[in-house]
């Protein structure tokens, strides 16, 4: 494996390797941009990975009074799913107990796309029979009387099966606090990118997982490889000053967005990681038979 | 772009049936096709030829010169392109419409836009009684679409109105939104006496009714955030003809409580 040095950070010559998922856009409104993303961020929580949370969630972007249906400050959401069945119960959950709940909010599709779910297909019910539904143009729209005048919810939302799921930036640096901060910045820079979220805390993941386990009833555990802790004692991908890892998970609506995203990334973690302690960029991939996405650190190079 | 016009030669004298005047029904014809369709059928029937003359080139777009309350059924079936009249029409104009566009510069009689599922109709001048709405045989009337009335509505606007959205910059008749299931009447100067008889789910809004029915019930000052979204998606529908955005707080007048009572007449002033 060769690696190549920009701007003294070496990159890997390696890939990430990506999976198909399912996907559907969301747009929250409310009085003020505050509770917008109070409301989404609130019905984001809890999205970091499929195999533990359901979805992985997140928020796209903030959208100004002129880009939501009912002219007030939205924001867009982002849920990933393995399937589109797989994604009705998130829906309605999250829809149910997080954005009906929220003072003053509004709920709407985010997606165009020619595949539609129902949205509006639990939530509408609180209505106790109340609800009502207006028609506007080629949108329905459910009213539901609730205590602080009337939550609007789209009937449908669209959901696409082309979205990708996975794709990632593993850091490694001699300085953990430097090592965040770089990391911090491209999870900025990526955020700028549309139609896909970074579903970790923050963007970041700390907890790299390695498929199975010596545990039974375990499926994954931690990636040791990449665990500057152990890097005497087992087959490690550490390099000898390595101090901490990070990653960086990119799911997206289209894979043309995940590698846009991987693409800004890489950027700033060579323009900014070097003064932050970053030393390696690599990239987490199961030797590229599991996902149909792979993502070469080399064909993204600024 | 051309346009396929037809010209009254003389004012008719019994009423004519319109409806196969539609860019799709009269694509392909020849000019000799198109003034042998029938406007009227029967031993006494009228073909286009006897009316009007025919001139132009078919393409998505039909003129009528001419204005008559015997021209009946002006664009209905209209799904897709558009028909303008230069003057008034008759009865069931749009009726049945899918798309496109129908202006009338003139009055419309009754039964505009019944049964309509979509497009978009401009009448510059007054609409009669049971716009958008049924006649006998018809389980619901308007079923979509967008109409706007520069003039007066008739009574009896939106009976049994299902979807759709009719807009008057005058004023509605009595009984508006008479037994209506759904939809929105929206006027911006006001209802006649007792709208929404047997209302049972469905919009009015306007900034006054002459008189309110006992069978409604006064909810007060709502804020309800439809608003925005019926005044930014209607803006969108007709553009520089769209009326002037709804206020932010209305009052509420909810009922038929005679029936379900899930519809409302929204009070704007």
């Amino acid at each position: 494996m060769s690696a190549t040095t920009i701007n003294g950070v070496v990159i890997d010559d390696t890939f990430a390797e990506a999976f198909g998922m399912s996907a559907l856009g969301l747009v929250i409104t409310a009085d003020t941009p505050k509770w917008a993303n109070i409301c989404a961020t609130v019905m984001t929580g809890f999205g970091t990975s499929v195999i533990g949370a359901g979805a992985e969630c997140g928020i796209d972007r903030e959208l100004s009074p002129d880009e939501t249906p009912d002219g007030r400050p939205g924001v867009r959401v982002l849920m990933f799913g393995f399937s589109p069945d797989a994604l009705v119960p998130q829906l309605r959950n999250r829809v149910g107990q997080c954005v009906l709940t929220s003072p003053g909010s509004a709920c709407y599709n985010g997606l165009d796309s020619a595949t539609t779910m129902g949205l509006a297909a639990g939530p509408r019910f609180f209505g106790d029979g109340w609800q009502t539904a207006k028609k506007i143009g080629n949108r329905r729209f459910w009213r539901v009387p609730v205590m602080d005048g009337e939550f609007v919810i789209e009937d449908k939302c669209g959901v696409t099966t082309d979205a990708v799921g996975g794709g990632n930036l593993l850091m490694l640096g001699r300085d953990r606090a430097g090592l965040l901060e770089a990391a911090e910045a491209a999870v900025a820079a990526i955020a700028k990118v549309d139609d896909v979220i970074t579903p970790f805390p923050g963007g970041i993941v700390r907890s790299g997982s390695k498929v199975g386990s010596k545990y039974k009833g375990a499926i994954a555990s931690t990636n040791d490889a990449f665990c500057p802790t152990l890097k005497g004692v087992v087959t490690t991908e550490c390099s000898p000053d390595t101090i901490s890892v990070l990653e960086i998970v990119i799911d997206g609506l289209t894979s043309k967005a995940v590698a846009e995203s991987m693409r800004v990334g890489l950027k700033t973690l060579i323009e900014v990681g070097p003064s932050k302690g970053l030393t390696r960029v690599s990239a987490g991939n199961y030797g590229g038979k599991l996902g149909q996405h792979h993502y070469h650190l080399k064909d993204l190079l600024p | 772009m051309s346009t396929l016009s037809f010209t009254l030669r003389a004012a008719p004298t019994q009423a004519l049936n319109l409806s196969s005047l539609i860019p799709s029904k009269l694509a392909g014809l020849s000019t000799g096709d198109i003034e042998r369709l029938e406007l009227v059928e029967g031993p006494h029937g009228v073909r286009v030829g006897d009316v009007f003359a025919v001139a132009g080139t078919m393409t998505d777009r039909v003129a009528i010169s001419g204005a008559s309350q015997f021209l009946d059924y002006v664009g209905a079936g209209l799904d897709g392109g558009s028909v303008t009249v230069e003057g008034r029409v008759g009865n069931y104009a749009g009726r049945g419409m899918k798309a496109g566009r129908l202006d009338i510069a003139g009055d419309a009689g009754a039964y505009l836009a019944s049964t309509a599922k979509g497009g978009i109709i401009h009448v510059k001048g007054s609409a009669g009684d049971f716009l958008g709405g049924t006649r006998p045989g018809d389980k619901f009337g308007m079923l979509g679409g967008t109409v706007l009335v520069d003039g007066n509505v008739g009574e009896r606007a939106g009976e049994r109105m299902r979807r759709g959205t009719v807009i008057a910059r005058g004023k509605f008749g009595a009984a508006a939104g008479s037994r209506m299931v759904g939809g929105t009447l929206w006027t911006e100067a006001g209802f006649g006496p007792r709208p929404g008889p047997l209302l049972r789910r469905g919009t009015l809004i306007g900034p006054s009714v002459d008189e309110v029915l006992p069978t409604f019930g006064d909810c007060g000052r709502i804020d309800p955030v439809i608003l925005r979204i019926i005044s930014r998606a209607i803006a969108e529908i007709l553009g520089p003809l769209a009326p002037k955005a709804l206020p932010p707080t209305v009052r509420k007048l909810g009922g038929d409580m005679a029936t379900i009572g899930k519809g409302e007449i929204l009070l704007t002033a």
